[in-house]
């Protein structure tokens, strides 16, 4: 059976699309699927780094495209997880080096090689933002509780929805007691405008900052408030879409609620 | 099964009656098709301009005129023509939206009635246009437009930018069930949006002494006052 394209998006940089993509790929790799996540940020890699694989990179994903290499050959398999692997972006070349049709192209691979595929997307909706939703089958849009960066995503919810491709939301660094003194915005408020499927709520974790800069999966930290948000985004996209989304607020049989007026249907 | 085209079709189009109708037919079976809906309009046919359209079909002059004299006997119509003669040119096909693929825009550019009703969620980048009124059955995003030659009613919130009334109909209102624009314009006056207001109640904005003023729409309607129900 093919795999799935998935592209994590946000529109406004900055938001967590990297941390999403690492995270949620050695989730779902941990849970026993196949797994590539792709660094779609040409000329900007981080994921990498936030892997901790930077210093194994031989081939990229432009030598895929164009042909210098094969996919396995680029996949660089990850240090702790088995079934997890990088394909990262070239740091030399411009976004436009990729075309929309190479995507294509390299998305059917994708899907015949791995159960999972999660492109991290540049910030944005120029060229390189094009590419990577281009041949993708699902998005996932990240959002932090700020201002200008729900109407960034709300941007890029339009565009995909114009490009047939019917999103999913992430609202990540929640700072409860911010939202409890009404100086943060509520979720409740983000999911309102935005009004999408919500697949996860993942709260300022300072382990995520730590993870990130020693390549150790937050995924694996069993007391990080992050890293179990991400585990279970990872188990709704994989077989359990009802499973429900937790609170930072601690309210939790109202967002049951919320998750069922939203209506988490099936997309066959 | 092949769909029957009526002989004879009729809408509104700006302040005008718009027919359509298949000039390959008798002159009498037409009136007596026209008829039909001028019947049902009854005053409101009174002195409208009518434009008597033949589509593809072929009609010369002296007919559009036989039928127009007919009209204004029977049903006191105003002005009676042939269709303008510049014809409006659809954009070919695969220029719009061939960059994003299915251009949520795309339904509305080619809309040619008066009154444009929407359902769903205009989102920021988005723009929804009407020649005349606009009605949205859902909600205005922050960063998204909607733009009116005359009314905006949204029934649902509106938090993005609404202006009404372009380019200078003064008596264009915007309303919303959940008003907190981050800006409206009403003919050629902007007001922007403030957090004072509340939403959550249906609200209206409208211009008094050269100024957009906000008003509870269930307390301060200003059509309640109105001797008769007219067209807006
Ligand atoms: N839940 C979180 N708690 C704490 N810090 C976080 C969280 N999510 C992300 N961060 C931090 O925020 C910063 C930006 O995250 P990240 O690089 O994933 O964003 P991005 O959207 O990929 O950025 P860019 O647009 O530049 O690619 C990083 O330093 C990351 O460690
Ligand atoms: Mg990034």
């Amino acid at each position: 059976m093919d795999g799935k394209v998935i592209v994590v998006t946000s529109g406004k940089g900055g938001v967590g699309k990297t941390t999403v993509t690492a995270s949620i790929g050695a989730a779902l790799a941990l849970q026993g699927k196949r797994v590539a996540v792709v660094d779609m940020d040409i000329g900007l890699r981080n994921l990498d780094v936030v892997m901790g694989l930077e210093n194994r990179i031989v081939f990229n994903v432009v030598d895929v495209v164009q042909k210098k290499c094969k996919l396995k050959q680029a996949a660089i398999k990850d240090r702790r997880i088995d079934n997890l692997f990088l394909i990262p972006a070239s740091q030399s070349d411009d976004k436009s080096i990729i075309k929309p049709e190479n995507m294509v192209w390299l998305c059917k691979k994708l899907r015949r090689e791995y159960d999972f595929a999660l492109l991290d997307c540049p910030a944005g909706i120029e060229q390189g933002f094009k590419n990577a939703i281009e041949a993708a089958d699902e998005a996932l849009v990240v959002c932090t509780p700020e201002v200008s960066s729900v109407r960034d995503a709300d941007r890029v919810i339009g565009l995909l929805y114009a490009h047939s491709i019917t999103p999913k939301l992430i609202v990540n660094r929640i700072v409860p007691k911010l939202v409890e003194k009404g100086d943060m915005l509520s979720h409740v408020d983000v999911v309102d405008v935005l009004s999408i499927d919500l697949v996860g709520l993942v709260e300022m974790d300072d382990a995520v900052v730590v993870s990130s800069n020693t390549g150790n999966p937050i995924v694996q930290q069993k007391d990080s408030k992050a890293g179990k948000a991400f585990n279970r985004i990872a188990m709704r996209l994989d077989g359990h879409p009802d499973l429900p989304v937790e609170d930072p607020m601690g309210h939790d049989s109202f967002w049951r609620k919320i998750g069922k007026k939203l209506g988490r249907k099936k997309q066959e | 099964m092949t769909i029957q085209q009526p002989p004879v079709k009729l809408k509104g189009v700006g302040d005008s009656l718009w027919i359509t109708m298949d000039a390959s037919l008798p002159a009498e079976t037409l009136k007596q098709e026209l008829c039909k809906p001028f019947e049902r309009l009854q005053h409101l046919a009174v002195n409208a301009r009518v434009i008597l359209d033949p589509g593809e079909s072929q009609a010369d002059d002296s007919l559009i005129d036989d039928l127009g004299a007919f009209l204004q006997q029977h049903f006191q119509v105003g002005r009676v023509s042939g269709p303008p003669k510049a014809k409006i040119t659809p954009a070919p096909a695969g220029q719009e939206g061939s960059e994003t693929g299915r251009n949520a825009q795309n339904p509305w550019l080619h809309h040619s009635d008066d009154t444009l009703v929407i359902a769903g969620r205009v989102r920021s980048g988005q723009k929804v246009e009407a020649r005349r009124h606009l009605v949205i059955l859902g909600d205005l995003n922050p960063g998204a437009e909607a733009i009116a030659g005359g009314d905006i009613i949204i029934l649902g919130s509106l938090l993005g930018t609404a202006a009404a009334g372009q380019p200078d109909n003064e008596n264009a209102i915007v309303l919303g069930l959940d008003l907190r624009p981050t800006q409206i314009q009403i003919a050629g006056y902007v007001a922007a949006g403030t957090s004072s207001s509340s939403g959550k109640k249906p609200e209206f904005a409208s211009l008094k002494d050269n100024q957009i003023v906000m008003a509870d729409y269930l307390k301060d309607n200003i059509f309640k006052r109105l001797a008769w129900p007219e067209i807006r």
